[in-house]
């Protein structure tokens, strides 16, 4: 009888043992699972729509349906500009002061989505304000609109925006967050009804994977 | 055949209703409110009436409503590089 509670004794202690110390583990509040209360927003980092994950195995018959829906929804993304008519036209000054610009170690850009400046560098996240219709997780956005280019000791100003031959800007599109849901309470007067609008908007995050300056034997070039 | 683009750029709160009317026979309704209107003396002599509150371009041709509003609407900015199979 005393070598089975000895038995279990150790059993259970062996058990404790194997377990991680719970001294080596953080404090609960900032396990990943409490840590998300304190986030004011919720971030919700969304797949791509099931009906584009979903086209690689359906029927032919679906799949020329989800293609059109998908058709759809690409047209709404810009296309690529034509490739411009005239040439390159340096001055002077950007000639002389561009490869120093180029040279410098980091830059950053003030990209213009939609008319809005961003003013950005590498590696940055991007909530846009926005949902971009028709981008999936993934897709990388070329960024040809800038209003400034600049080093820590040079900046390129365009009046309004840069060359966008001058520069290579990329973006990739993270995913999409959402805003956590927001509930306005409506009322008229002299009544007592009470309507309750919920509105939880998505966002577009993007993050900026590549900024070049290009050096001037390959604008002329 | 050119046309006159009439933009309104001041309002005509407070001034005469002669000159309101002329406004509203011009059809500016509101500040930013552009008009075509083809060259002829009459429209001359209208805008000549409320030269202190528009904007006067004499341009070739009329543009349609869809081509205004695509010329206020701002560059996208971006493109589509490479797109995931999708």
């Amino acid at each position: 009888m005393s070598t089975v509670t000895m038995l279990s004794r150790t059993l259970r202690r062996t058990a404790v043992d194997t377990r991680i110390p719970s001294s080596a583990l953080p404090p609960t509040f900032l396990l990943p699972s409490r840590a998300r209360y304190f986030n004011s927003t919720t971030q919700h980092v969304e797949s791509p729509p099931e009906d584009l994950s979903s086209s690689v195995p359906t029927p032919p018959a679906a799949n020329a349906q989800l293609s059109k829906h998908t058709q759809s929804k690409l047209s709404k993304i810009p296309s690529p500009p034509p490739p411009p008519s005239k040439p390159l036209a340096l001055s002077d000054s950007i000639k002389e002061l561009l490869p120093l610009l180029a040279v410098q170690p980091s830059h950053y850009i003030s990209a213009h989505i939609h008319g809005k400046p961003y003013l950005v560098t590498v590696g940055d996240i991007v909530r846009l304000p926005f949902h971009m219709p028709g981008v999936v997780p993934g897709d990388i956005l070329r960024l040809n609109r800038a209003s400034a280019i600049g080093s820590r000791d040079y900046t390129l100003k365009g009046s309004p925006y840069v060359d966008e031959r001058i520069f290579e800007c990329r973006a990739r599109v993270m995913g999409t967050e959402a805003e956590p849901m927001r509930i306005k309470e409506k009322t008229k007067r002299r009544n007592r009804k009470v309507k309750t609008v919920r509105s939880k908007h998505k966002y577009t995050i993007l993050r900026v994977s590549e900024l070049n300056v290009k050096a001037l034997e390959e604008l002329e070039g | 055949m050119s046309y006159f683009r009439i933009t309104l750029m001041r309002s005509g709160i407070g001034l005469p209703k002669r000159t309101q009317g002329v406004l509203k026979a011009l059809g500016l309704r509101q500040i930013m409110k552009t008009v075509f209107y083809p060259v002829t003396p009459e429209v001359a002599g209208q805008i000549m009436k409320v030269k202190e509150l528009v904007a006067v371009q004499e341009v070739d041709r009329a543009l349609t409503k869809e081509e205004l509003k695509a010329e206020r609407r701002p560059d996208p900015g971006f493109y589509l590089e490479s797109a995931v199979p999708r």
